[in-house]
């Protein structure tokens, strides 16, 4: 079977949404044939998760003042930035109806391995971490996301940082971090890599992209075919980007799972923990594991990547702490395990609704 | 229950309770209650094995009419979204609120307060013929526990 390889650069979000929702569900009714589109956007433009309310989750005013636009994608996960720096992947294929409740987790893998494979001919050694990410040395290089379309096919969506600004990163998404200095944008490069940072040059985009297009075929076990839009399916495309991916309602649509902030500090005999945590309903969003303590930030960002999209219940989130920590004990120099569980734990208990976050003090006076 | 199905995966225990139908595929429940006609739909215990925990869940309001098979709405878990599933046509006529605001419930409280949506059937007589009954539940739990290993989805 043919795999058609779609490449688009500079393409506004608004079509490229709504080309891989209308291509992989003729995917799914055999009117279009298996897609990998490997794109960049316009730089730059902000992207939320298909459920997000996304004036909790993107610095709106910003956004507006510095051109960049904003949308909202059909697949889940978190918010992100996408620009000529980084590319986008989205994989149109048919699903099978057993697979209806498959494991997400393990569909993420599944689909996530062309790009773990193409990055590592490269010379990248990305690995599939928690489930959920893809990783180099504990640091995020990859963001994923899923969408079963109603035909049964599958949409996956991955952005690959092959270089990244991160402080308008910082600047376009909203976080329970305080002001954005020097310091924090640096604690957060060390936290995220880039395929030019790991390989220590300005590798082009394109040759990752080639890297990974050919892994896809060969993990598929697909020929690749490059190809083009049928006039049909432009035709589609056109009519679902200007009926839902240009529409305020779409874009702008909130949820009623409320989004919480929270933090907590506590001093450790190795120097203060402060680590904040962003909450939709009773779901971890993200947590920022920060202070002035000394450890490997790849072992904190690897205990901050575990708990995203992780269940906020106490005896969950500490096992889940516990299972990293003693996979990297020694990196953390002596933080104990208990004062972050416990820090962690108290931020999730002080969590309030965002709108409110400006009028409450989220900490515990008696933590710090 | 004794006729509750159990089964645990890692150290999390399931149950499937016996007192109602289950898809054979989209892993929804069915609940018929005798003095309304109504039947009330939730997501069972291996379904949401395999999901994980849920994120987001929207559902569609009352009076919308769904056929077998059509979607009663969207979920979102481990950043995979996709369609909620019908197991019989009808009308939805009431549907969980307290779930979209809080989809952990149905996690948590999966036979109880967990439920999504009530509708009242078109054809109960036909679908639930077609749905796992109390007599094929143990058969039915354990092929798909099977089939979940097999897959690599549980150990």
């Amino acid at each position: 079977m043919d795999l058609r390889l779609i490449i688009q650069d500079n393409v506004t979000a608004s079509f490229g949404l709504s080309a891989d929702e209308v291509i992989g569900e003729r995917v799914g009714t055999g009117e279009s044939v298996p897609t990998l589109r490997l794109y960049t956007y316009k730089s730059h433009c902000g992207l939320v998760g298909r459920f997000q309310n996304i004036q909790n989750e993107l610095r709106l005013d910003f956004c507006k003042e510095n051109n960049i636009t904003v949308n909202r994608r059909p697949t889940g996960g978190g918010a992100i930035i996408m620009g000529d720096g980084q590319l986008g992947l989205a994989l149109m294929l048919p699903g099978q109806a057993e697979d209806t409740y498959s494991r997400a987790r393990d569909l993420m893998s599944t689909l996530s391995e062309g790009i773990i494979k193409g990055l590592n001919e490269l010379g990248v050694n990305a690995q599939f971490h928690n489930k959920n990410d893809i990783m180099v040395n504990g640091r995020k290089i990859v963001g994923t996301g899923i969408h079963r379309a109603h035909s049964g096919s599958l949409l996956f969506h991955a952005s690959t940082l092959v270089d990244l600004d991160v402080k308008l990163m910082l600047q376009v998404l909203n976080t329970p971090l305080e002001k954005i200095s020097d310091k924090l944008v640096s604690a957060i490069t060390e936290r995220i890599t880039t395929v030019r940072r790991e390989l220590g040059r300005d590798i082009p985009l394109e040759d990752v992209r080639q890297a990974i297009a050919r892994n896809y075929a060969s993990t598929l076990n697909l020929e690749l075919v490059a190809g083009q839009y049928t006039a049909d399916e432009l035709q589609a495309i056109s009519k679902t980007e200007s009926e839902k991916y240009l529409s305020d309602e779409w874009i702008y649509q909130t949820s009623t799972v409320e989004d919480k902030f929270g933090g907590a500090k506590f001093k450790t005999p190795v120097g203060l923990l402060d680590i904040r945590v962003a909450m939709a309903g009773e779901t971890l969003k993200a947590v920022y594991i920060g202070g002035d303590f000394f450890a490997e930030e790849s072992a904190v960002a690897e205990m901050e990547g575990a708990l995203r999209w992780h269940a906020s219940q106490p005896e969950k989130v500490s096992a889940t702490l516990a299972k990293v920590y003693q996979r990297r004990e020694k990196d953390f120099n002596g933080l104990p395990l208990e004062a972050i569980q416990e820090t962690t734990l108290k931020a999730i208990a002080n969590a309030v609704l965002v709108g409110t976050l400006e009028n409450a003090n989220p900490y515990d006076p008696s933590a710090s | 229950m004794s006729n509750t199905q159990e089964f645990k995966i890692g150290t999390d225990l399931y149950s499937i309770p016996a007192d109602r139908f289950y898809g054979r595929e989209n892993h929804m429940w069915a609940s018929f209650d005798h003095v309304t006609g109504n039947v009330t739909i939730g997501m069972d215990a291996l379904g949401l094995a395999a999901l994980g925990d849920l994120a987001y869940v929207s559902l569609q309001p009352a009076g919308t009419k769904v056929e077998r098979g059509e979607s009663l709405g969207t979920l979102e878990a481990a950043k995979m979204t996709g369609d909620l599933t019908s197991p019989i046509s009808g009308e939805i006529v009431e549907r969980n609120d307290l779930t979209v605001r809080n989809p952990a419930l149905v996690n948590q409280e999966t036979y109880t307060n967990g439920w999504l949506v009530v509708i009242k059937p078109s054809n109960w007589e036909n679908e639930s013929a077609q749905m796992v009954n109390v007599d094929e539940l143990p058969a039915w739990v354990d092929s798909e526990l099977k089939r979940y290993r097999q897959q690599g989805w549980i150990d």
